[in-house]
């Protein structure tokens, strides 16, 4: 543990059960064991439990930070109570080298009725600050929380970001080597959030602290964390550099959406009135070739050939674009550029929205499409992604996206370079 | 700013046991000695929010030994209920013994409870759970300094005086604060798992109320007689009340006997709740 190692864990696993007239019995028992001083055989499974993490290993180094991600019920926060020794693993081996810091939960020992001075102290108290520390941060504290005249008021009147606020302006004031930081940050308002994270990188470069976050916020993580674990029904799915854990996270949540989806998206395609049928949609490039992978910059050409009981008029297309996690990037439609369809015939048709110089970088995309009536409150036809697999592509790395390395966006614009007045050449 | 020796910290299955029983003192000691302000805190908070959202405040400690002691004298005049002879004012020797008696009915119910009460705190923050457990018994000690006020009362309200022996009097409470915390601990791990556990103990505590000579005099006769000759409870009630009353301790064999239970009782509670403390925050 010399090489600058923080924390250490090895084949951690932890067991948990799922009826709580079980879990009482079993709680008897093992007390029983270890109060005779006899082992409590936790590496066996009894009637009724299962392991709520399972085997997991990896290290974080002084000055690294690792972001821990997974769905729901993964075994996340499971894992970082037992880094920070709020229950001990039934298997394996946790090794943490310095002082340890935990924002698992904002503000718990908070009593209502005690004043926000009043509560610093003790929350303090309790995350293991001696009074001398407390007595010296105490000003930076009342000044981070920025809660005004409300820190003499009992807690119990604050609003649920000002409990925030005071909480993680207490938590983050102890100076750990080794920070445990759970999905608390979801409430707050951005600017808040802003400073927390400020403050957390403070922690890391000033003090370099290890830090562990577990979120659901992959934005944040790519830009705040080395490394990355996946962890997925309490198992290590993926582990190593972030942007390869957060890739394959995605793969992985993308395909439970399918799931889920494949339930709601035929309802949505059952409602369209199929007076339009949309026969097919092709991806196509420049030369009209079909492809599933294209180049930034490309130029896209999205076919779409529908078959009408009827002449229609004014119908309305409408194509979205979206990333691989559900964000909508950008929507295609003649009347978003004011444009008119006069009709369409009865019978076969085609329609092609043609989108030149992609600035999509490297990722996988969807997109949607929709036909309407003239007013847009009918849907003719629908086709979503996960119905029609046809409907998502991928963008191939390309410049830019290794350039930027770490804080790879979605998107690239064209952008021309002035420095006192003259423009930068290509070279 | 940086540590010489950085801690190294360990966690793995059956730690304790790994380590071995003869570093669980030392460990325990440190914890508390690092905890002192903590406890301090835990302590603070529980004192000043308890009556807070109330009227009368911190007179409800008063509250239930006037009660119980007016009842025990209305049923002995209407001859429900007898005494028994007590040769000092009847309500001084009953409000007394409520005092002595109520460290520890008090002391164990707000201990006993004092895991299950934190709630979240125990699940989401590792901190020092024995000093959740101490600092709850304050509550006992803060209801006895007021009802000190009570007796006051009383001393000047029949004329008596008291001996000098009552310096001696925070010392034979100590025997009856360490069973206190002692059972506080362990019954506050079972509670944890065990929801019965704490309402048991109320029950328990009114039934034991009555089974200890704490609002009549010591009975001479019959099965009570015995029980009492064999109940600890009674020599830690009464030896401090007797030393208020009259100076002297006659029944020092006793209490001594009490004494050393209560101390024993005291280091096993605390090793085991040392070694099983972890154990309840996932199961709370």
């Amino acid at each position: 543990m010399d090489d600058g190692t923080a924390i250490k864990v090895e084949n951690v696993s932890k067991k948990y059960c799922k009826s709580l007239k079980r879990s009482m019995l079993y709680g008897v028992k093992d007390i029983g064991r270890n109060t005779f001083g006899l082992s409590s055989h936790s590496d066996r499974l009894r009637n009724g439990e299962f392991w709520a993490v399972d085997d997991i290993s990896f290290e974080v180094k002084k000055g690294e930070t690792l972001g821990i991600i997974g769905p729901n019920g993964s075994g996340k926060t499971t894992l970082l109570k037992m880094l920070n020794g709020i229950f001990w693993p039934d298997k394996g081996k946790i090794t943490m080298k310095g002082e340890v810091g935990a924002l698992i939960e904002i503000g718990a020992g908070f009593h209502p009725l005690l004043t926000g001075r009043e509560n610093i102290y003790i929350n303090a108290a309790i995350l293991g600050m001696n009074k001398k520390y407390v007595d010296e941060k105490f000003e930076d504290i009342i000044k981070f929380a920025d809660i005004g005249d409300f820190i003499d008021t009992p807690v119990k009147f604050y609003s649920s970001g000002m409990f925030v606020r005071l909480g993680f302006a207490v938590a983050v004031h102890c100076e750990p080597d080794i920070l445990l930081v759970d999905e608390v940050l979801a409430v707050g308002d951005t600017s808040f959030i802003n400073k927390c994270y400020k403050r957390l990188h403070e922690i890391k470069s000033d003090k370099n602290a290890a830090i562990l976050i577990v979120s659901h916020n992959l934005y944040i993580l790519e830009r705040f964390c080395d490394k990355g674990i996946f962890i997925n029904h309490g198992k290590n799915t993926s582990y190593g550099e972030i942007h390869k854990v957060i890739g394959d996270y995605q793969v992985v949540i993308h395909q439970l959406m399918k799931n889920q989806e494949s339930i709601a998206a035929p309802l949505l395609e059952e409602s369209c009135t199929k007076d339009v049928k949309i026969t097919n949609v092709k991806l196509l490039t420049q030369d009209g070739i079909e492809k599933k992978v294209f180049n930034f910059r490309d130029t896209l050409r999205i076919k779409i050939e529908y078959e009408s009981k009827d002449i229609i008029h004014n119908p309305q297309f409408q194509i979205l674009l979206w990333s691989y996690d559900g964000k909508l990037i950008s929507a295609f439609g003649p009347h978003l550029d004011n444009l008119k369809i006069s009709n369409i015939d009865k019978g076969q048709g085609v329609a092609e929205c043609c989108i030149e110089k992609l600035p999509l970088l490297a990722n996988r995309y969807y997109i949607t499409v929709g036909m309407y009536d003239k007013t847009r409150t009918i849907t003719l036809d629908y086709w979503a992604a996960d119905t029609h697999p046809e409907l998502s592509f991928g963008i191939l790395p390309n410049l830019v996206s290794t350039t930027m390395g770490q804080m790879a966006s979605i998107c690239h614009f064209d952008s021309r370079w002035l420095i006192d007045g003259k423009q930068l050449d290509r070279t | 700013m940086k540590h010489t020796t950085e801690k190294i910290t360990t966690y793995e299955p059956d730690n304790s046991l790994r380590k071995g029983y003869r570093f669980i003192f030392g460990e325990i000691f440190n914890e508390l000695k690092k905890n002192r302000w903590l406890i301090f805190q835990l302590f603070k908070r529980d004192f000043f929010t308890i009556y807070k959202q109330s009227f009368i405040g911190v007179l409800w400690a008063v509250v239930i030994p006037i009660v119980s002691v007016g009842t025990f004298i209305v049923l002995n005049q209407s001859g429900v209920f007898a005494i028994g002879d007590i040769d000092v004012p009847y309500p001084i020797y009953a409000v007394l013994g409520m005092a002595f008696w109520q460290l520890f009915s008090t002391g164990l119910i707000a201990s006993s409870n004092s895991l299950v009460s934190a709630g979240s705190m125990i699940t989401k923050i590792n901190f020092s759970k024995k000093s959740l457990v101490i600092a709850s018994t304050g509550q006992a000690i803060v209801s006895f300094l007021i009802q000190i006020f009570l007796i006051v009362i009383l001393f000047v309200y029949y004329g008596l005086k008291p001996n000098i022996a009552i310096l001696l009097i925070p010392i034979t409470m100590i025997p009856m604060m360490l069973l206190t915390l002692g059972l506080g601990f362990i019954l506050s791990i079972l509670n944890g798992i065990m929801r019965d556990i704490g309402k048991i103990i109320v029950v328990l505590m009114t039934f034991l109320m009555f089974l200890t000579p704490v609002l009549y005099a010591k009975p001479t006769t019959g099965i009570l007689a015995t029980v009492t000759k064999y109940n600890p409870l009674y020599y830690l009630v009464s030896v401090p009340r007797e030393l208020v009353l009259k100076g002297t301790i006659s029944e020092w064999k006793g209490f001594l006997i009490a004494s050393i239970a209560s101390f024993i009782i005291f280091i096993i509670c605390l090793i085991v709740f040392h070694l099983t403390e972890t154990r309840v925050a996932e199961r709370i």
